[in-house]
């Protein structure tokens, strides 16, 4: 269940359609406003119908197991609909807005999902929640809009980190470093070796930049700042935020240059081969190592640099949530309570490629190394953020993705640079 | 484009009929489009219009704004930007396709042996979708890829650079492959309008002495008239809405650095999610291809009157 899957900002579904000529540009944007209707569940026995963004084919397969298993009970029926992820994401409040949606979707917790709660768009499943008592508080949280109810339904979660090849490391004779100092020294001892310490791949995937973003401002301002600054309650030109810049720039020299250039998948082959010695990814980018390399990978947690901010972490939440305008909410709710269950959980992480940890605490993830302490470091932040698109919007993504591609191009604009990223802001709050 | 209605004489008497009697099957081949039309094209492009004038996000009701995001248009540095982009297009795409188009045409109008392996060969391009053609051409532009490679067997390492990555050059690295492609398709319009001219008026021009040049000059360009028409049309039209190759490329970036109205309409609209100022970015578009394409028909119609 990766949150950026390949496919995820790659453009896919609607190249025929706005490649439509001057006229039809004009056209194809009202086409959404006048689409009131709906894809249609109508087959009249009532089955719940589940909208799946998750098309990679390991995440494909597992999801209809689930379906099939689900069905098999005898509980409802339940039939699945998988749609190309960008399509899906360009599409949901259409179909959410829709006078006859779709029961189910599957999707992100946090802000985009209180979002669409804060319109009336979403079902309260808090009924669901009641079978969920043993699940953690931060979930709880997190699945819960601002008028108190729960709307969302947690299936799992991953973490980011700085990813290496433990052989590497070996043979380059470095430690996993704790603290900044530590990291930039290890980053000066890559270099001296002639290695570009830190990966990244921002062509075609500049979001990857954001992890950056979000981590060096969880570990200098906070996890409260950094959600109060993506809900524009604080400001991007703030001397806080350019903090986070003025740190970053330490560590820019060590980028690999050629990041700017090739997508993060790109980057993983590149960190893989050894061509850079480590890079901040979700655990998401191992669907595309070969299976050979996973044993060699391992990672550590962003570095601390002040000890006296609570340790937090980037630890993405995906689930579902339902149309408050569902016909069959009875059947939703069933479907949901068994997808939240331990059988269901652990079904998917063991059918799914990816390294994911299951929602239910009771629910076995894998036991890998990797897995392990990825739970472990979950577990002793303080504080879990989403991911900057999940603690703000699809709409912000953008604003960020232009400041820090130009930040990492002309570190010495940034105040430039921040003064355009809050005055971007402003307009994607004030809609 | 240029098809002259031919002028039968009609006696009076069966006009009359004809227009009393209207046959029911012109009626509807006339109304069924219209009415298609209306609901597919017109009405959406109407409400595009409304829309400009409202600041909507996709799910609540749009709300009217006046000419609000006209004036936000006018302060905005990334639609300048962008609207400057899409005119270095207009002329990079458009006049380097029209006389790529031409000259290969000119090349391979005459029949010779193979000659029509060079034409399916430019013709190709014309074929791949767009998307796959972005996929090749990425492969190209990557690090330590082809194009790096070529620089670096003829000892020009000192020009490589990230060519899709660096704002200096991205807009044109997009530009190239969307013109590999256009040329292929502009030629063969070319090939087809030289086709149309009559030889015999190039062997006259030859007995009165006329060189190469001249009968290109003379004879050739003037007998292309209504060809260019379709060549210009076509031209404009697919510059303003060049956007698979850009958004597949680059997507506008980096930071907006080859950014067309049509890839910041889009962004404006489903990343951002602001659809009022996207449909006031699509109006733009629209009266930009309507002014050059309208610019032309006037002029083409003066002369012929």
């Amino acid at each position: 269940m990766s949150d950026f899957d390949p496919g995820r900002r790659r453009f896919l579904g609607h190249l025929g359609l706005a490649g439509l000529g001057a006229l039809g540009a004009s056209s194809f944007l009202s086409a959404c406003a006048s689409s009131a209707s709906g894809p249609t569940t109508g087959n009249g026995s009532g089955a719940v119908t589940i909208q799946s963004n998750l098309s990679s084919p390991q995440a494909k397969a597992a999801m209809e197991k689930l379906i099939a298993n689900f069905n098999a009970q005898g509980k409802g029926t339940a039939s699945l609909n998988t749609i190309a992820s960008e399509t899906f994401r360009t599409q949901l409040p259409t179909y959410l807005t829709s006078a006859n949606p779709p029961d189910l979707y599957t999707w992100y917790a946090g802000s985009v999902a209180n979002d669409y709660a804060s319109r009336n768009l979403l079902l309260d499943v808090s009924d669901v929640w009641k079978s969920l008592g043993d699940y953690p508080q931060s979930l709880r949280t997190l699945s819960t809009d601002a008028s108190g109810k729960q709307i969302f339904v947690p299936m799992n979660n991953y973490w980011w980190g700085f990813f290496y090849r433990k052989s590497n490391f070996a043979k380059w004779g470095v430690q996993e470093p704790k603290t900044w100092t530590e990291f930039l020294a290890l980053c000066e001892t890559l270099k001296s070796k002639g290695v570009p310490p830190i990966g990244i791949g921002l062509g075609d995937t500049p979001w990857v930049a954001s992890a950056w973003f979000d981590y060096l401002n969880i570990r200098i301002n906070g996890a409260p700042f950094h959600r109060e600054l993506l809900a524009g309650k604080q400001r991007f030109d703030d001397a806080r935020v350019k903090a986070v810049f003025t740190r970053w720039r330490e560590a820019l020299p060590y980028f690999d240059p050629k990041g700017k250039a090739y997508p993060f998948q790109e980057a993983t082959t590149a960190l893989l081969a050894g061509k850079t010695g480590m890079f901040l990814i979700g655990t998401f980018f191992a669907d595309a190592a070969p299976k050979d390399a996973l044993g060699d990978l391992d990672f550590f947690r962003f570095p601390i640099i002040d000890p006296a901010v609570p340790l937090a972490e980037e630890a993405p939440t995906d689930g579902f949530f339902a149309s408050a305008k569902t016909a069959n909410p009875t059947g939703t709710k069933a479907l949901l309570t068994y997808l939240s269950g331990v059988e269901a959980q652990e079904a998917y992480v063991k059918a799914s490629s990816g390294i994911v940890l299951p929602a239910n605490p009771r629910a076995k993830a894998s036991d890998s190394p990797l897995v392990v302490k990825g739970k472990a470091m979950l577990d002793e932040a303080k504080e879990l953020t989403q991911f900057f698109n999940r603690d703000s919007s699809d709409a912000l993504q953008p604003t960020a993705d232009t400041a820090l591609t130009k930040f990492i191009d002309k570190p010495d604009q940034i105040d430039a640079i921040l003064r355009e990223w809050q005055a971007g802001a402003e307009k994607v709050f004030k809609g | 484009m240029t098809a002259t209605i031919s002028t039968t004489p009609v006696t009076p008497t069966r006009r009359r009929r004809r227009s009393a009697r209207l046959s029911p099957l012109l009626v509807a081949f006339v109304l069924v489009p219209f009415a298609v039309e209306s609901v597919w094209v017109f009405w959406p492009a109407l409400q595009g219009f409304w829309f400009s004038l409202t600041r909507w996000d996709g799910m609540s009701p749009p709300t009217f704004v006046g000419v609000d995001n006209y004036v936000e248009m006018a302060g905005d540095a990334t639609f300048r930007g962008a609207l400057l982009n899409t005119v270095i297009w207009l002329v990079l795409f458009g006049g380097l396709s029209v006389l790529g188009g031409f000259g290969m045409a000119l090349v391979l109008q005459k029949e010779r042996r193979g000659v029509g392996f060079y034409r399916a060969a430019l013709f190709t391009p014309v074929v791949f979708s767009l998307v796959v053609t972005a996929l090749v051409w990425r492969v190209f532009y990557q690090p330590d890829g082809i194009a790096d490679t070529l620089l670096r067997a003829v000892g020009l390492e000192h020009l490589i650079r990230p060519w899709l990555a660096d704002p200096q050059t991205a807009l044109y690295a997009v530009i190239l492959p969307a013109l590999w492609r256009q040329i292929g398709y502009v030629m063969v319009l070319f090939l087809a309008g030289l086709k149309a001219i009559d030889p015999a008026l190039h062997e006259a021009a030859r007995m009165d002495g006329a060189n190469a040049w001249q009968r290109l000059r003379h004879v050739t360009i003037p007998q292309l008239k209504g060809v260019n028409a379709v060549v210009l049309s076509v031209i404009v039209i697919d510059s303003l809405r060049s956007f698979d190759i850009v958004w597949s490329l680059t997507k506008g970036g980096p930071y907006h650095s080859s950014e067309l109205l049509s890839t910041y309409m889009y962004s404006t609209a489903f990343q951002s999610l602001r659809l009022g100022y996207a449909s006031a970015i699509a109006v733009v578009i629209f009266v930009l291809a309507l002014a050059v394409i309208l610019g032309y028909l006037v002029r083409a119609f003066r002369e012929e009157a």
